[in-house]
């Protein structure tokens, strides 16, 4: 496993694309918005959550888009396969570097420019938690997106999932009107905490059998 | 020692059978040549053996589970992005970094050893991909037309490190076009398996 996480990570590192990209376009958008209205006519520090929340799911539907791909097309995913005689490990490693590398940077960049928009210090950390616990569920349900189509073009398999983000940005949107108002927010993360551990040991299993099916 | 046997193998494709009723062993020490035109299915049965993709009929008997298993498919499996070096760092551990490093001396590839592997030429990525093979300790070797894009000098260095590994009892199985210079058994795929 450590095996998996080191060489994962190496790859994903060397792969500037790939982890600047996201975060790029992260931080594009949330720089755009607040300049393409004219901010005097609204409350954008209650505003702005929302087109956090849309960055957030752009940002993580395009940094899954190549994580098994590359590895089917060039052969490693056979490699893997011969060692491990599964995909659990692998899946399971990429995501978890994924979320290390792209999700926890897009989930600080979403802290602090929500901060920077009068989103009070106080509720920074809550932010950060609560848009890096969105990350680790987005990109779960992406990666199954991205194994389901990885011969067909993995960016359509990837749409065809997005679907599956809606309940994970209707609670997130819960999530920030609990921040905003001050209201049950513990509630909201330990139920996304529970989710999400429970997605990660569940949805590697799913994805491993569906690259399998693949490389069959 | 026994490594595996085929019994009854048959793998259709669309109802069109590639080969039908293939049985055959590998043991330790021990070749096989899988021979046949293009299209025959000698690729589909080298990944039958390797357990990546399933026969229609019949099945393979590994008679050792933890088997270590060196293959080399049409894929290369080395990334284009990182350096020759950078791609058998991520393979090996350093007991074993330290052989893949003399074989890329061997191999000629030392002075593009910190090139991007996506300039090398196609003859000097199948070298630094063999290299995969060449390095790391297993007891059955596995090759998909491994003396493609070789040049003599190469050819002939791999044909050596395969007679070497069958006498230290390495199992082999390859495909190739190129009669080889190593001592084994053939399995010629054509019509008459069909």
């Amino acid at each position: 496993m450590l095996r998996l996480i080191k060489s994962e990570s190496f790859k994903l590192s060397n792969k500037l694309k790939a982890w600047l990209g996201p975060l790029l376009i992260m931080v594009l958008v949330l720089i755009a918005f607040p300049l393409s209205i004219d901010i005097s006519q609204y409350d954008l520090d209650k505003f702005y959550f929302s087109i956090i929340v849309v960055s957030l799911l752009m940002t993580s539907f395009v940094a899954t888009e190549g994580m098994f791909e590359e590895d089917f097309e060039d052969g490693s995913l056979e490699q893997e396969f011969l060692i491990e005689k599964d995909f659990y490990k692998l899946v399971l490693s990429k995501i978890f570097v994924y979320v290390c590398l792209i999700g926890i940077p897009i989930a600080f960049i979403g802290a602090l420019f929500s901060f920077a928009n009068g989103v009070a210090i106080g509720s920074f950390a809550k932010v950060f938690l609560l848009l890096s616990l969105s990350n680790l569920l987005l990109f779960n349900l992406f990666a199954f997106g991205n194994a389901l189509s990885i011969n067909k073009g993995a960016m359509l398999g990837v749409l065809s999932s997005l679907p599956l983000a809606l309940p994970v940005i209707i609670l997130l949107g819960r999530a920030i009107r609990s921040i905003q108002y001050g209201d049950g927010f513990s509630t909201i993360i330990i139920l996304m905490l529970g989710i999400g551990l429970v997605m990660s040991a569940i949805m590697p299993l799913i994805i491993s059998a569906t690259l399998k099916t693949h490389i069959d | 020692m026994k490594l595996f046997s085929a019994q009854n193998i048959t793998y259709s494709i669309n109802e069109n059978k590639l080969f039908h009723k293939l049985s055959f062993e590998i043991n330790s020490a021990e070749g096989l040549h899988i021979k046949g035109g293009n299209g025959s299915g000698k690729s589909t049965l080298l990944r039958i053996i390797l357990g990546i993709t399933s026969p229609s009929k019949g099945s393979i008997e590994s008679f050792n589970q933890d088997l270590k298993i060196a293959y080399l498919g049409h894929k290369n499996a080395i990334k284009n992005y990182l350096t020759p070096i950078q791609n058998l760092e991520l393979l090996f551990n350093d007991v074993e970094l330290n052989l893949a490093f003399k074989w890329l001396h061997k191999f000629g590839l030392s002075h593009v050893q910190d090139e991007l592997t996506a300039n090398l030429s196609f003859g000097q990525q199948k070298k630094l991909a063999l290299i995969r093979v060449l390095a790391k300790s297993s007891e059955l070797i596995v090759l998909d037309e491994p003396f493609v894009g070789l040049d003599q000098v190469a050819t002939d260095q791999l044909n050596n490190f395969l007679i070497e590994k069958l006498s230290e009892g390495v199992g082999l199985v390859f495909t190739s076009h190129i009669k080889p210079m190593i001592e084994c058994k053939v399995l010629h795929l054509g019509r008459n398996n069909a």
